[in-house]
């Protein structure tokens, strides 16, 4: 009992106080203002697959793995998509070791809902033999720092992820064609997934004083905001999923102007993950070509001879 | 933890020491009273290292590791924030960012009696000093200095309270003053209390101020001090 009262993080009454009395004057106490996002840094492993997205102090994670296996019985012909989260309490200790928490499994939850309702993902194209043999997609998602909203960044990260993996082609093989053969990397370059759109989760802290909007609460924000609010959008302005938790009610005017705001946020966001992988890709291609050094020093020397006889 | 031996001063002072170092050897120390600060610990007449970290020397006889870490190790006589989290018939419980709370006991204010024992809310921040801090044991907070008065200790009002590095903060209280807070200072008008434990209070007239003032010194952490200045004076500039 005392173990975990030592352990768990709390806000002292100052606090509380100041952070209410701050955005009263629009002031929030990383200095931003209520609708400013914090800057997103996304980066990749030297894997495909393997992201890893910093928003402001928060750090996430996420691994995207694939496996063969046997699809549902009731659709034969469609991939599976599955997301877990790890929550340790290396990010935050109030985190207990274990079993998944409650926000472990909202995270999870969230970023669920956007991904496959939204039909984000393309999990017809991930059928090799119907009712036989489809890529079930993983999702691993780990927190590794919590400095506030986890959902938006653990979704970028989710997504960042998804971009980069590439699936090992396979064919049918074998006397009766029923065989499944899956190509090594080195004989077939392996397949991206088809995303048809982007979902971007964008999180809004609700305080019950004259119902002020934050976008992107801290940690600390997190604390003291009376409601909090999802809404999962894409840049082209469609609505995926809204999660809104009990807390602190909103009337409808508002959630329309988080709305507004979301697509707006959202676009900016799509942007910079396809930047980021765009980068990625053109190092992943770089990385494949093989040089021989030799063959530039002479590359190099003819140039010379020609600009010479010029 | 004191100690009457004898001998010459460490030659490893301001030189990094990890755990196992032996950076004092009592037998070669004559008539002289040392002081262990956090990160040494007295094994028969070795005085050995238990955490990474720089060794510090202060005149005349205090030796102290000083390292940057997240969490806090209390230690005897440093000045740390701590958070009330619960009042005991005996002792208020506080969480100085260390392995287990703290005890601050009832008495331990000026002139404390039974009869006037000071009633602290859940989540009050408070200044105090470190009595106590043996092992198997939850560390003893006092509100007074080492004679019984108030001096600066007691709780603080408004303001707002951020974590930062137990490094940084022992930066903030080093003498000559940080550059941060030197720059700061000539533009700004702020009270600061800057706790060992890696908490740091700041409190001014407007809430932008303090803002300010708590960005400042939170990015102020791997700059060197004429970076220091620099990025003060771009905040500054952002701000007017």
């Amino acid at each position: 009992m005392e173990g975990r009262l030592a352990n768990a993080w709390r806000l002292t009454a100052n606090d509380k106080s100041f952070i209410r009395t701050a955005l009263l004057s629009e002031i929030r106490i990383d200095g931003r203002k209520p609708y400013e996002y914090r800057k997103i840094v996304v980066k990749f492993g030297r894997e495909d697959g393997s992201s890893e997205v910093q928003l402001g102090q928060t750090h996430v994670m996420g691994i995207v793995t694939a496996q063969l296996v046997q699809p549902y019985r009731d659709r034969p012909k469609e991939g599976v998509l599955s997301i877990f989260t790890e929550v340790s309490p290396m990010a935050d200790p109030s985190f207990e070791p274990g079993r998944p928490g409650e926000l472990a499994v909202e995270l999870g939850r969230i970023i669920d809902r956007g991904l496959r309702e939204s039909k984000a993902v393309d999990t017809e194209s991930l059928c090799v033999l119907a009712g036989k043999f489809v890529w079930a997609i993983r999702i691993d998602l780990h927190i590794l720092d919590n400095g506030g909203n986890l959902v938006d960044a653990a979704n970028i990260a989710a997504l960042a992820a998804l971009l980069t993996f590439r699936r090992p082609e396979c064919s049918l093989g074998g006397e009766d064609g029923q065989e499944v053969i899956v190509h090594p990397p080195e004989i077939r370059e392996p397949l991206p997934l088809t995303v048809h759109h982007l979902p971007i989760a964008i999180t809004f802290g609700i305080f019950s004083n004259d119902s002020i909007l934050v976008i992107d609460p801290t940690h600390n924000e997190e604390a003291v905001m009376g409601g909090r609010m999802t809404t999962t959008v894409n840049a082209n302005g469609d609505i995926c999923a809204i999660q809104k938790a009990g807390g602190e009610g909103i009337p409808q005017r508002v959630i329309m102007q988080c709305l507004q705001l979301a697509t707006a946020k959202a676009a900016g966001i799509t942007k910079q993950i396809k930047e980021a992988v765009e980068v990625y890709n053109t190092e992943r291609a770089l990385r494949k070509i093989k040089r021989h050094p030799t063959s530039i020093g002479v590359n190099v020397k003819e140039k010379q001879d020609q600009s010479v006889d010029k | 933890m004191e100690e009457k031996q004898s001998g010459s001063p460490a030659s490893l002072i301001d030189s990094t020491v990890v755990p196992g170092d032996v950076v004092l050897d009592l037998s070669s120390m004559t008539n002289q009273t040392i002081k262990l600060g956090g990160g040494l610990r007295q094994d028969c007449d070795a005085i050995s290292v238990m955490k990474a970290g720089t060794l510090r020397f202060s005149k005349p006889n205090k030796y102290w590791v000083e390292s940057s870490q997240k969490r806090y190790t209390p230690c005897v006589e440093d000045a740390v924030l701590g958070i009330v989290v619960d009042s005991k018939a005996d002792n208020f419980l506080i969480d100085i960012k260390g392995p287990v709370l703290a005890f601050l006991p009832v008495l331990a204010f000026e002139g404390g009696t039974r009869r006037n024992i000071p009633k602290f809310e859940v989540g009050t921040l408070l200044y105090l000093r470190v009595v106590k801090a043996n092992f198997g044991m939850n560390p003893e907070l006092s509100c007074t200095d080492a004679s019984g008065k108030a001096a600066e200790f007691g709780p603080l009002k408004d303001g707002y309270m951020f974590e930062t590095s137990t490094g940084l903060s022992r930066k903030l209280l080093s003498s000559p003053t940080c550059p941060v807070l030197e720059a700061l200072g000539k533009k700004l008008s702020f009270e600061i209390a800057a706790g060992l434990n890696g908490r740091v209070w700041v409190n001014a007239a407007t809430p932008d101020t303090i803002v300010v003032v708590a960005n400042a010194i939170m990015n102020s952490e791997s700059l060197s001090g004429a970076q220091q200045i620099i990025m003060v004076e771009h905040l500054l500039k952002n701000i007017q």
